[in-house]
This record gives C-alpha cells, sequence and structure tokens, in this order.
C-alpha cells in the first residue's frame, strides 16, 4: 500500500535530506525550509485544502447564526454565504520535546535531539503560520523549558530559543514532566510528545494517561536513530549508557538478533499502550525527511476531523 | 663481547611492548555510546582467535629492530686480547710523594695522608715497586726502591707504614715543584739503571698533599717532564677552610725611626677559601695577649697590614699572637728587633780627628749609625801599639806613612785576608806601599796636573763601582782631582786597575797580595787632594769598600724555617736552645750556623755573647686554599686526579676508558643501528602490504596502529 506521506514524496521529488537539513545551523531556518518546503509540496499533491484548521464558506441554512454571514459574498453574488472563522476552530498545541540524554544518541552526524527539535520547530512555525497558538515544553527528567500556547509576534521566536538550548543532562522521566504540565495546562489542548519512549513500559502507560486522562489530544512521535532498530554496530566493544552511565562489554554480532527481537517487543508494546489510550504513534527515524512527520501530522489531524464529521454526522 | 654502557641492554624489554600493545588493544577499551541499554545483556568477551598474535613476521621484525637498538644503546665492543694480559707485564714503579709542610699540621689532615699513602701501599702488587718520599723544604726519602725490593715481598707494606708512622709534618715551607722532579728523577733513575731489561711497567708518582696555594712550583718550570710517568694526586681536604696567616714586613724606612722604637708591621692574610672574617692581632707574651689586642677584618682571600705600636712598657712580648682562625699552626710570630752588628775600621794616620783639612775628618763622618749596624772608625797614629781588638777590623785604611815594625803588622794583616785600602796623600806613603807589597820601593811622584784630573776609564765590573753601573749614577766628572801621585801599573804584579785619571794614570789599584786584598788610591780625598770626599760617590764607595772587605753582612730581615743562620764567631764551643726548650751545643771552632727546623726564638750562647734571633714560618704556608690543578697540568704534567678513588676504582676508571677508546675505533653500533634501519624498512613494507591486503574479515584487527615504533 502506498502511504500518503509516499504519494507527498513522489510527487514532489525534492523531499529534504535531513543530513543536509542538519547541517543549517539556525533552528527557525531549518523549520522554515522544511515548511516551505511542505508548502510547495502540498500544492503539487492531489490532497487539496489540507489544513490544519481551514475557513469555508457554506451556504446559509435557517437557524445559523446572521452574524457569520458574509455581506460582502452576498452582495456580489446575491446569495447567503456563512463565513466560518479561523479563529473559531483556533487550535491550541504544546510541543512537548524530550532532551533527556538517551536523546543525544546519533549514529548520523546528528543527535535524535536535534532531530526531534527540528520536528518541534517545524510544527511550531507550521502552526504559527497557520495562526494557531502554540507552546512548548523541553523536558529532562523535570520541565526544562516551558513557553505557554500563545500567538502573538515575536513568540516564535522565543520558541526557537528554547527549543536551541543545548539538551540537559538527566535520565528520561515522563512521570514528573507530564504531571506537571497536567498542573500548568488546563485548558485543553494538542499535546505533541518527541520522545523515543525508551522507558519501561509500564511507567509509560501510567504517564500516558495522564495526559490523556486531562481531556488532552495527544500525538506522540517516537523519535528513533537507525541503530536503534538495527543494532548494526560491527566491532565489540564497551557500550556506555548514555542515561544510567552503565557500561557492558558488548560483542554486537552475538546480541544482535536479540537486541532486535526485545527492541520490537518494546515497540510493539508500546503501540498497544498508546492504542489503548486513543493516543496517535508516529515512529519516525533520523534519516527520515521532515516533512514526512509533518505530512503524517496533518493526514492526522485532517483523518482526525472526518472521524468527528463522522460521528458527528 | 663486552659493553660500555649495559645497563641499555635493559631497553630491550620493550620487545615486550608490541606484543603488550596488541593484547591490551585486543581487550580494547574503546567505548561506544549508546542511547539505553535496557535491551542488551553482558557478553564475556570472547577468546577467540583475535587475541592470538596475527602477523607474527610483523611483530618478529619490531622485536628485532627494538633488540638491535637496545644493543646498539649498550655500545658493545670486541675485547682485545692485549688488554687482558696486562696485569701479567711488569710491576709498576710507583713513588708515593707524602707531603709534610706545615701546613699538614692542620686538623686531621696527616691522619688522611697516612692512611692514604698505606692505602696505595698496600694496594701495590708484588711485582710492583714503591718508594715513599716525605717532603716539605727539601726530599727524605723515607723508602727507596732498594728497601722495597730488598724487603720481603710481606714486609714491604709494613716497611713503609712504619716509615710513615715515625714522620710527622715539620714546620717547612712547601718546595712541590722540587719533590715533583725528585720523584721523576727517581722514577727515572731506576729506569736507565736496569736499562737491559727492555720491558718496564708504567711510572707513576703518588702525590699525597693538601695542594695548598702556597706550594712553590718554580724548580718544574725548567723540568720537562718523563713521558709515560703519570700523576695521580690525591687530595685531602681540611675539616676547617678558615686560616689566616702573619707575616712580618720588613721596613724600609728603617734609618729614620728612632733605635728603639718597636713598632712591626704585620700582614694579616686570609685564605680564599675562609669562613671567618675577623680577626684579632696583638702582642704576645707567647699564650695571651700583652695589652689590648686590634680588632681587623679580612675578607676572604684578601690581606690587610696591620700596624702594632710598641708593646706596653716592662712587658714581655716578643710574639705577635692571632685570634679568631681556625688553624693555630701558623698564628704566632715571633719578632726580635735585630742586634745592630758593630763593625770597626782601623785607621793609621797621624792628624788630628778634628782637622777638616785632613781625610780622617771626612771618614768618621761616613759612617752613620743605624739599626742594623754600627761602623767605628779606630784612628791609630803610625807609631801608636796595637790593640788585640784591632786585629778584628776587616778594612785597615792607611793615609800616612808607617814606621817599618808597624807596616809589617799591616802586611800581616793583609796576606791573612785583611782588607788595607792606601791612600797616597803624598810621596812618603810610596815607602810604606812598598813594604806593604814586599817591595824595595815604589815610584810615586807628583803628577802634573794643568787645571784638574778627572775620573776616566772606570772599571764598573769592579765590585766596588757595580753599584754606579747604572747610567744615572756614573757621571764621576764632576770630582775633580787637584793633586795625584803617579803609579806605573807595571809596579804592581797582578794588579788591576779600577779607575784610570783622564791623564791616563791609574787612580784606584786593586793588588792581591797573600789572602788579602790591597787597594791603592793614587790620591786623597782631602780637599786639598781632591773634591772626592765632598762628592755624592764618597759614601757609596767606601761601603763598597766595607762590604768588599767582609764588614757587612747581608741584610737578612727575616728567617724562616729551614733557613740556615750563621752565628756570630766565636772560638767557645755554642750552646742552642730551640725555641721548644731542646738544646744543642756547637763544637769549638765548627762553623757557627745553625739549622732552623721550628718557628720561634732561639738562644745561642757562647760565653759571654748571647744572640737571640726569631724564626718565623714560611708565610706562603698560610695560603692555604686549594691549588687549582690545572696549574700543574699547565705545568706540562700528565694529572690524573684520585678525587678520593682508591686505587681499584682508579684502574676501573683506567680501564673503562681503555673501553671507551676500543669501542669508538671498532663502532660496532654504527652497523646495530643501520641494521634496524633496514629491519624498520622492511617492517613499514610489511605492515603497507598487509593493509592493502583485503582483510579476511573486516574485523580483523591488526597490529600496526599500536605495535608501530616508530
Amino acid at each position: 500500500m502506498i502511504s500518503p506521506a509516499d504519494q507527498v514524496g513522489h510527487a514532489s521529488g525534492s523531499l529534504i535530506d535531513p543530513q543536509a537539513l542538519m547541517a543549517i545551523r539556525s533552528l527557525e531556518m531549518r523549520a522554515r525550509v522544511v515548511v516551505e518546503g511542505f508548502w510547495t509540496g502540498i500544492h503539487r499533491s492531489p490532497y487539496h485544502g489540507f489544513s490544519v484548521e481551514f475557513t469555508e464558506y457554506r451556504q446559509y441554512t435557517p437557524g445559523d447564526d446572521p452574524r457569520y454571514l458574509d455581506w460582502k459574498l452576498f452582495a456580489r453574488s446575491d446569495r447567503y454565504f456563512i463565513k466560518k472563522f479561523e479563529d473559531e476552530t483556533n487550535l491550541r498545541c504544546h510541543v512537548l520535546a524530550d532532551n533527556s540524554r538517551s536523546m543525544n544518541f546519533g549514529s548520523r552526524g546528528y543527535s535524535k535531539a536535534a532531530y526531534a527539535n527540528t520536528l518541534a520547530a517545524t510544527l511550531a512555525f507550521f502552526l504559527h503560520q497557520q495562526g494557531d497558538a502554540i507552546g512548548v515544553l523541553t523536558f529532562d527528567d523535570q520541565i526544562r523549558e516551558y513557553l505557554p500556547a500563545r500567538h502573538r509576534p515575536g513568540h516564535l521566536r522565543h520558541l526557537m530559543l528554547a527549543l536551541e538550548k543545548p539538551p540537559g543532562g538527566a535520565a528520561t522521566d515522563l512521570a514528573a514532566p507530564l504531571k506537571r504540565i497536567v498542573e500548568i495546562v488546563r485548558k485543553r489542548s494538542l499535546m505533541v510528545l518527541l520522545t523515543d519512549l525508551l522507558a519501561p513500559i509500564a511507567t509509560l502507560e501510567s504517564n500516558l494517561a495522564t495526559l490523556t486522562a486531562s481531556g488532552h489530544e495527544v500525538v506522540v512521535f517516537q523519535v528513533l536513530d537507525p541503530a536503534e532498530l538495527s543494532f548494526d554496530f560491527a566491532k565489540a566493544a564497551l557500550f556506555r549508557d548514555l542515561e544510567s552511565g552503565r557500561e557492558l562489554y558488548i560483542d554486537p554480532d552475538a546480541v544482535r538478533a536479540d537486541y532486535r527481537r526485545q527492541f520490537d517487543a518494546h515497540c510493539a508494546a508500546v503501540e498497544a499502550t498508546c492504542a489503548k489510550l486513543g493516543i496517535v504513534l508516529r515512529r519516525l527515524t533520523t534519516d527520515q525527511p521532515l516533512e514526512l512527520a509533518l505530512f503524517d501530522f496533518l493526514r492526522e489531524r485532517m483523518n482526525r476531523g472526518k472521524l468527528v464529521k463522522r460521528h458527528a454526522a | 663481547m663486552s659493553f660500555l654502557t649495559p645497563l641499555f641492554l635493559l631497553g630491550a624489554l620493550a620487545v615486550a611492548l608490541p606484543v603488550i600493545f596488541h593484547l591490551i588493544r585486543q581487550t580494547s577499551k574503546e567505548q561506544t555510546e549508546f542511547s539505553s541499554l535496557m535491551f542488551l545483556l553482558p557478553v564475556p568477551p570472547r577468546v577467540t582467535r583475535r587475541s592470538r598474535l596475527e602477523h607474527l613476521l610483523l611483530l618478529l621484525l619490531r622485536s628485532l629492530v627494538v633488540c638491535l637498538l637496545a644493543f646498539a644503546f649498550a655500545r658493545p665492543f670486541l675485547p682485545k686480547a692485549a688488554s687482558t694480559d696486562l696485569p701479567t707485564g711488569p710491576g709498576k714503579r710507583v713513588v708515593v710523594l707524602v707531603d709534610t709542610s706545615a701546613s699538614m699540621r692542620r686538623e686531621g689532615l696527616w691522619a688522611d695522608a697516612r692512611a692514604k699513602a698505606e692505602a696505595v701501599v698496600r694496594a701495590a702488587a708484588p711485582e710492583d715497586t714503591v718508594a715513599v718520599f716525605a717532603f716539605d723544604r727539601e726530599v727524605r726519602r723515607l723508602v727507596t726502591f732498594e728497601q722495597w725490593t730488598a724487603a720481603a715481598a710481606g714486609q714491604r707494606a709494613e716497611l713503609a707504614v712504619d716509615a710513615l708512622k715515625k714522620t710527622s709534618p715539620g714546620w717547612n715551607g712547601t718546595q712541590l715543584g722540587q719533590a715533583l722532579v725528585a720523584a721523576a728523577s727517581a722514577l727515572e733513575d731506576t729506569r736507565t739503571d736496569n736499562a737491559q731489561q727492555p720491558a718496564r711497567g708504567p711510572r707513576q708518582v703518588v702525590l699525597i698533599s693538601d695542594l695548598q696555594e702556597g706550594s712553590r712550583l718554580d724548580a718544574l718550570q725548567a723540568y720537562e717532564w718523563p713521558k709515560g710517568t703519570e700523576l695521580i694526586i690525591e687530595p685531602l681536604k681540611a675539616k676547617k677552610p678558615t686560616n689566616a696567616g702573619l707575616q712580618l714586613i720588613a721596613d724600609t724606612d728603617e734609618n729614620e725611626k728612632k733605635p728603639g722604637e718597636a713598632i712591626a708591621r704585620v700582614r694579616v692574610s686570609n685564605s680564599s677559601d675562609a669562613k671567618r672574617e675577623q680577626f684579632q692581632v696583638g702582642w704576645s707574651d707567647g699564650k695571651e695577649f700583652v695589652g689590648k689586642p686590634q680588632d681587623i677584618y679580612v675578607p676572604p682571600g684578601q690581606s690587610r697590614v696591620v700596624a702594632l705600636n710598641a708593646p706596653p712598657l716592662g712587658a714581655i712580648a716578643e710574639r705577635v699572637l692571632l685570634r679568631g682562625d681556625e688553624e693555630a699552626f701558623d698564628n704566632s710570630l715571633a719578632l726580635i728587633p735585630p742586634e745592630a752588628a758593630r763593625v770597626s775600621v782601623l785607621y793609621l794616620g797621624g792628624e788630628a780627628a778634628t782637622d777638616t783639612a785632613e781625610p780622617l775628618y771626612f771618614l768618621e763622618r761616613a759612617f752613620p749609625a743605624t739599626r742594623r749596624q754600627i761602623v767605628q772608625v779606630v784612628p791609630r797614629t803610625p807609631s801608636a801599639q796595637f790593640l788585640p781588638t784591632d786585629a778584628d777590623a776587616p778594612l785597615v785604611i792607611v793615609t800616612d806613612a808607617l814606621p817599618d815594625e808597624r807596616t809589617a803588622t799591616v802586611r800581616r794583616l793583609l796576606t791573612d785576608g785583611k782588607t788595607v785600602l792606601v791612600s797616597l796623600k803624598n810621596r812618603n806613603v810610596a815607602r810604606t806601599l812598598a813594604g806593604l807589597l814586599g817591595k824595595d820601593s815604589v815610584s810615586a811622584d807628583e803628577a802634573k796636573v794643568p787645571s784638574y784630573a778627572m775620573l776616566a776609564e772606570i772599571d764598573f765590573q769592579h765590585p766596588l763601582f757595580a753599584p754606579f753601573a747604572d747610567p744615572r749614577f756614573s757621571d764621576f766628572t764632576k770630582i775633580h782631582f787637584w793633586k795625584y801621585r803617579r803609579l806605573d801599573a807595571t809596579q804592581f804584579p797582578g794588579a788591576r786597575v779600577v779607575a784610570k785619571f783622564d791623564t791616563g794614570d791609574p787612580a784606584l789599584l786593586q793588588v792581591p797580595v797573600g789572602k788579602g786584598t790591597l787597594y791603592v788610591l793614587a790620591t786623597g780625598w782631602q780637599p786639598a787632594d781632591s773634591q772626592l770626599a765632598l762628592s755624592s760617590k764618597f759614601l757609596p764607595l767606601l761601603f763598597s769598600l766595607l762590604e768588599q772587605a767582609g764588614g757587612l753582612r747581608p741584610q737578612v730581615t727575616q728567617h724562616t724555617v729551614g733557613d740556615t743562620v750563621p752565628l756570630a764567631a766565636t772560638n767557645a764551643a755554642v750552646r742552642v736552645t730551640k725555641p721548644d726548650g731542646t738544646s744543642l751545643t756547637l763544637g769549638a771552632g765548627t762553623a757557627a750556623v745553625i739549622q732552623t727546623d721550628q718557628p720561634g726564638i732561639y738562644t745561642a750562647l757562647s760565653g759571654a755573647l748571647t744572640q737571640r734571633f726569631a724564626v718565623n714560618l714560611d708565610p706562603l704556608e698560610s695560603k692555604t686554599a686549594p691549588l687549582p690543578v690545572e696549574e700543574l697540568e699547565h705545568l706540562g704534567l700528565p694529572v690524573t686526579r684520585a678525587d678520593g678513588k682508591t686505587a681499584v676504582q682508579a684502574a676501573e676508571a683506567k680501564r673503562q676508558l681503555a673501553n671507551t677508546e676500543l669501542e669508538g675505533r671498532q663502532k660496532l653500533w654504527r652497523w646495530l643501528i643501520a641494521g634496524a634501519l633496514v629491519f624498520v624498512t622492511l617492517e613499514t613494507l610489511l605492515a603497507g602490504w598487509l593493509a592493502k591486503r583485503p582483510a579476511p574479515q573486516p574485523s580483523g584487527e591488526t597490529l600496526s596502529p599500536a605495535g608501530r615504533l616508530s
């Protein structure tokens, strides 16, 4: 089956190689490049009108609020149309970026954290362009940076600065930051969580449940390095755990199969958990173009909209 | 195969390094960071084919390079057979020179010297020949080569040790040069004696001395040190470096001082390596200061002159004492003002002493009294009787005609060895002159002088005129002679014309008569005859004459230990008391001289006559700072510094030197280095080839980065 993302890729034929993208120093520039490339791609794609919350005109039917009648259009066409305002469905989105030490791993010349932050910046830039309120929260075992969701001039710059800060140095502990953000963000909003989810599955479930339980809509991007998937190390060496500092002498050839099996099991467990909690989970490896992530995100939103419409219908 | 620096062979242990590196590399410390180890289990390092040594040829090459380098650094050489059979050759000839000068009296030096000398003697092999000489001012042979060879092999060392036991340092100065010459000559002598034996062993002079700065080396200046004779120096080090010494300074302005005024000037010199600078100098009775001592400050290596005022009245103070010095041997200076020598000049003339027109008036005024000598002119009329003491006068001056019997007396004195001056004041004296010469008559006519005559053709070679030989003093033309008597030099057999007048007539003649000397002056010095008495030349001439007559002894201002001191001639036996209280008696009639051997005040008693004189240390002995050995080297001596090494160590050092030379000639290390370079090249080529060759396994690990040496 050909995924919509692939269709986008084929259609545009000019997806940006993450390696080249990461060579750009400025995070904002990276985000801009991705988003603009995405717009270009989107115009060429057969899917029109993709947007988080798009506005439309619809025929007036009795019972609609006459305040939203577009009188100018009525003057031109002599028909009644209802104008749907952008701010009517204004989105409140929080990007939660995991900056723990395990995110510092990277086998492609840049770390997962850099990739995740670029993705966060891209989302932020894109949503900001659409006029949505966007907030950012970076964390490791506690909250490092927090910017509440807003839409005002200069806010984007602050977001970029917060995301550009070098990753901190502690282990991933989703519990504390998620609990905290639930306390902070009272209003319902979209929570985009960028993390590697390399934590015991039991704690993951309870943590993610905290978010969904408080009514937030949760999208999880699981950012992984290709090496984590394949474990394609050649030499036997002393492997050091980035988070705990634990060292193990490992011969990759000997353990590779076992590792893959366990890793796949973990991923399957994560997927199951997310499905159970109603969380959209997207797995990204750092060698995938960022546009695809953005595309996946938008498609998810669109599907969700359809789902809602279908429910409503 | 021997090695010059065998310790470098330890470097060969570095062979293990490539292997160790290899093994270290196998149990790699390389770390790989990973995001999470939660899906991993520890796996023990596999002991597989990989921890085995790979590329054995490469390893072998590297080990070879290391070994060759270590071998080259150890400087190998092939010892020659000749160097090993040296000990079986003819034995050494050694002269052990032991310093016994006064400076060796310092604390601990003599014991050290004896210990070193004994060590050298005991280290001698049976075939060696050893002589032991002690030296200070002179060289004393304690054990000669003959005594050594005559003694049984086991007794030889004991012989030398016993001889050393009987010796102790004296008070003499150090004639180091003389001693070295004597030692080298002794070695040379034995060599020529046994010339029929062609093979001679090495010859050595072992010098055991404190090598003080004051050692005299002048004897070495004109001496060519024999080739092949080695000089080994065993320096002795004093425990206390500070040594100050005293030296009496001779007064030059002797005559300006009043007689009896006892002011002395002493020089206090400090050794250049001294630690102390504050001293006290003062008069002493031999033990303690008399009166108040003076404080002086003498920095190391410098000297200060101290003027000592007269000691307190009534105190017996014949010594100057120095306090504050660490070494006491040269801190005392004996000081006795010399007594004036009394010399009489017998004058035979008829005139009154107060007659200003006559010679006696001028003669009496020509000899002023000084502290050193009092010259007394004893006038006798021609007819007066001689007193017995008149015979002691070394000089007799005759200016008047004498009666025949008196002439005979004077002639007897003359033939016995006295000096007689006959001044031809007038023609009548010619008869007396003839009598003195044992002739019937001598012609001495009055010369016809146009206006005046001058002295010309003076023999400045003659001792009388030698003091005037300098052009500044040789102008005698200012002295005019109004009258003189013509003498014919041919009348005097064996006469030497010392001076002539410008007319060509002799003015002063020297005629040997018997043992004595007769001087004939053809004129007189009174104003009627000449200006001689009024000239500045008169006094020096008279003193010259008196000196020639033996009336003036050379002035010795100070005696140092070892000097031979003449005593006043007497007929009685002389009893001499030395400073340490011992006494000896010299028989009557012997040459009254005394050999001094210790510093202090000597007293010579002969009859009623008492003579006292002071003898002091050689001032150079006080210069105790070590003499730089380079000075000996400058004099052409092949010096080997023992520097506290024993004979065995010295031999070892010598052998080492020979080995160095041998190694320097063979230079085996060059070949080894060249070999190492060849192997390094081979290793590089091989490693390069191995690296390029497709590895059978991608993870196959080679030694090259860690094991590479260069």
